[in-house]
């Protein structure tokens, strides 16, 4: 069978023609319209310096980071359809994902390592870009957006920590959200608590729980930042980065 | 070594291992290149040479199709494979249910802060978990307007900035990832120091009398007002000292005269605050120091 | 201007230097070597590009597959539609047996001919009727619904017969009642097999 005669014949249609906007054969103009007219792919610009390309330059670790942050939306969003978050049941769904939901487990390691690895690269990210000096300017800003992803992923794996409710993410949490206790004025054990009257059922770690222990309302809470409030901000601050990456020059090279 | 293995192989540990190969391979590799560049550079030839080397003569820009969007799938693809990889042959922890009575011992963070729960042994948690943290944040965030100098944007160098770097893989390299690493490896019961090949007693006990800064070194008790006026001129005067210290030399001298006294001034505290983290380290672990300053109010 | 540095990249980027050209001129059977060769490579490029988006798509299918499998719980943590509702000699005729009202919301009825199971969810709105015994009706509270005995609406809202559920003996002899077996009065289903126990 004549494959290339049957491509042509399928791309000259009226189907194809509607989703791509542009020829098929290689040229330097349809390398330009396939960027162009693709909202996907248009985050790029048309053109990039050679030095991006180059892994000894980037490490690729913002696209890694970024392309973690899609697996880590997706096990996510599935794992959520077999989780409540409560006290009564989060521990045994934990189980229940585990030991009987088709695939549950491979699932669930997939976001766990997943998020894992994303600390790691995000880490290597910032210490790839300060390492070229690709925070000077005109790419102040951008630094100052990506030190704020840089925490936000932190505080979106730490709230994650919690869900399974287990001895590991319950002690893991009540160590990380002790340390509010002692936040100068708005904590109780914090320098200066008599002053504000910050006691443990008014101060800033009893807004974090729900609470004054790690009980059901931190579970809901964790669950909730973690499963919608951080992943939109952070959502939005990407959109912010990657926007930013463009208007300020592109991928930093030498000039 | 039996209890350093069971602290590598438990599967939460497994990432910090790779993040330490990781950061070592990724330091090598910024600093080798760092060495190239610099290496052409003396030699004579400009910034672009130096830096595409061979490929000086390439065009400079590439369409990004199929080029880049090529390596970003490839990226993908080989990210996609690593994970089930990993996913396959090593299953997520999860311990018993959730129990407020039973504390497990050693209680630790999740592994990426466990740099600033090793802080915790130095400082109290106000400033361990509180003010550090926002410090390195809001630290992190000033550098690209603290950092005056032009050279060194998009490409590795060590003699063009070397300050620059000097500073930031300090802190990045000591100050976060070997905490982490120390945290995470040395820590045992009681948050007591274990060596990797000693096993993790939990009825362990350190002997450790610790006393104040100006007990130490004054005999003055830190809780009288004396003691707490020391304690509160050593810290008044660590900063101006750390801020000044630059400034008898004749590039420190100018470097301030490029920043402008704003920018000099919040680089010289975050200075002082770096170098103050190190600093109590010491004076804790080979002088028994607990406190600087003893207020009624707080300590430091 | 700008196509042209696009194509001259492409052109450093995926083509190799070329081959020195042999001194000598290269006679036909040299060109068609060359040609054979190229054709080959050609060829090879193809089947290892095939290759390669076959296994994309492979595992593309086949993560598809197990999301479609992954939607499909194997254990449900819902209570049982069947029960046990005690040996048929307990039950007396022409009563209404209420017992098990609150705890599977259904009526057994004893009638000579025979038992059935009546499930205690008004076909108004979905309250659960009260059995009146003296009034010899059930009654819904909460729009005045009622209906006889054998479940048929007579009065107020409903808008049709209460529905019977499948009843039958289980193996050790006691009534098994399965909620997931509906019968409808309206639909004729009453005269079918399992609407009706014969005493």
């Amino acid at each position: 069978m004549d494959t290339d005669a049957l491509k042509k014949e399928i791309t000259k249609g009226q189907l194809w023609r509607s989703v791509m906007r542009h020829d098929v054969e290689d040229n330097p103009r349809t390398r330009v319209l396939k960027v162009m007219s693709n909202v996907f792919l248009h985050l790029h610009p048309v053109r990039i310096p050679r030095f991006g390309l180059y892994l000894k330059h980037t490490w690729c670790m913002g696209g890694l980071t970024f392309f973690l942050f899609l697996v880590l939306t997706v096990t996510g969003t599935l794992l959520m359809f077999y989780y409540h978050p409560t006290k009564e049941v989060a521990y045994a769904d934990i189980k229940y994902l585990e030991f009987d939901v088709p695939f549950g487990m491979l699932l669930r390691n997939m976001h766990r390592w997943s998020a894992h690895a994303m600390i790691i690269s995000v880490w290597l990210h910032m210490y790839r870009v300060f390492m070229t000096g690709s925070y000077k300017p005109p790419r102040e800003f951008n630094w100052v957006v990506g030190v704020l992803l840089l925490t936000l992923t932190m505080l979106l794996s730490f709230t994650g920590y919690l869900l399974t409710d287990d001895q590991l993410g319950f002690w893991a949490v009540t160590v990380g959200t002790n340390m509010a206790r002692a936040t100068p004025l708005l904590g109780h054990e914090g320098p200066f608590a008599e002053l504000t009257g910050a006691s443990p059922y008014n101060d800033i770690r009893f807004a974090m729980l729900g609470g004054s222990v790690v009980a059901g309302n931190a579970l809901l809470r964790a669950y909730i930042w973690h499963c919608i409030a951080l992943p939109l901000i952070v959502a939005m601050f990407i959109a912010v980065h990657f926007w930013r990456v463009r208007k300020d020059g592109g991928i930093s090279a030498p000039q | 070594m039996d209890q350093f293995w069971l602290i590598i192989s438990k599967p939460d540990n497994v990432p910090i291992v790779l993040m330490l190969l990781l950061v070592g391979f990724f330091t090598w590799l910024a600093l080798s290149e760092a060495r190239k560049f610099d290496k052409a550079r003396a030699e004579g030839k400009t910034v672009k040479e130096a830096a595409y080397g061979d490929e000086a003569d390439y065009p400079e820009r590439v369409t990004v199709w199929p080029f880049l969007v090529r390596e970003e799938f490839l990226a993908a693809i080989a990210m996609t494979i690593f994970l089930f990889i990993w996913s396959m042959a090593l299953d997520a922890p999860l311990e018993e249910m959730a129990n407020p009575n039973v504390t497990p011992n050693p209680s630790k963070a999740p592994w990426y802060f466990l740099g600033l729960q090793e802080i915790l042994v130095y400082f109290d948690p106000w400033i361990a978990g509180v003010i550090l943290p926002n410090v390195i944040v809001v630290g992190l965030m000033v550098i690209p307007y603290i950092d005056p100098n032009p050279k060194g944007s998009g490409y590795y160098t060590f003699r063009e900035r070397p300050l620059a770097i000097t500073i930031f893989l300090f802190g990045f390299l000591i100050l976060w990832v070997l905490l982490t690493a120390i945290g995470t490896f040395t820590r045992g019961p009681g948050w007591i120091w274990f060596w990797p090949w000693q096993y993790w007693d939990t009825h362990a006990v350190v002997a450790e009398t610790n006393v104040d800064f100006s007990d130490l070194f004054f005999g003055i008790s830190s809780g009288s007002f004396t003691g707490s006026l020391i304690g509160f001129a050593v810290i008044a005067i660590w900063f101006p000292l750390i801020m000044a210290l630059p400034l008898i030399f004749r590039k420190g001298r100018e470097l301030a005269s490029e920043m402008g006294i704003v920018r000099y001034l919040v680089f010289g505290n975050l200075l002082a605050f770096m170098l103050a983290l190190p600093l109590k380290m010491f004076l804790r672990i080979f002088l028994h120091v607990k406190y600087i300053w003893v207020t009624p109010w707080f300590n430091v | 201007m700008a196509e042209d540095s696009a194509a001259s990249a492409d052109k450093k980027e995926s083509m190799p230097e070329p081959p020195p050209q042999p001194e000598v001129t290269p006679g036909e059977e040299f060109k068609e070597n060359v040609r054979d060769f190229v054709d080959k490579v050609r060829k090879r490029r193809e089947a290892m590009t095939l290759v390669g988006w076959a296994s994309i798509a492979t595992f593309c299918g086949a993560y598809a597959l197990a999301l479609v499998r992954f939607f499909f719980p194997r254990v449900l943590f819902e209570p049982p539609n069947v029960f046990k509702a005690g040996y048929p000699a307990e039950y007396t005729v022409g009563a209404v047996d209420t017992n098990y009202q609150k705890s599977q919301r259904v009526w057994i009825v004893r009638e000579p001919e025979g038992f059935y199971a009546l499930l205690a969810k008004c076909t108004h709105l979905g309250c659960t009727p009260v059995w009146k015994e003296a009034e010899n009706k059930f009654k819904c509270p909460c729009h005045g619904s009622g209906f006889t005995k054998e479940g048929i609406n007579y009065e107020g809202p409903a808008p049709r017969p209460l529905e019977r559920l499948k009843i039958a003996v289980a193996d050790d002899g006691q009534i098994q009642i399965d909620k997931s077996i509906k019968f409808r009065q309206e639909k004729g289903d009453w005269e079918k097999p399992g609407a009706l126990l014969k005493a």
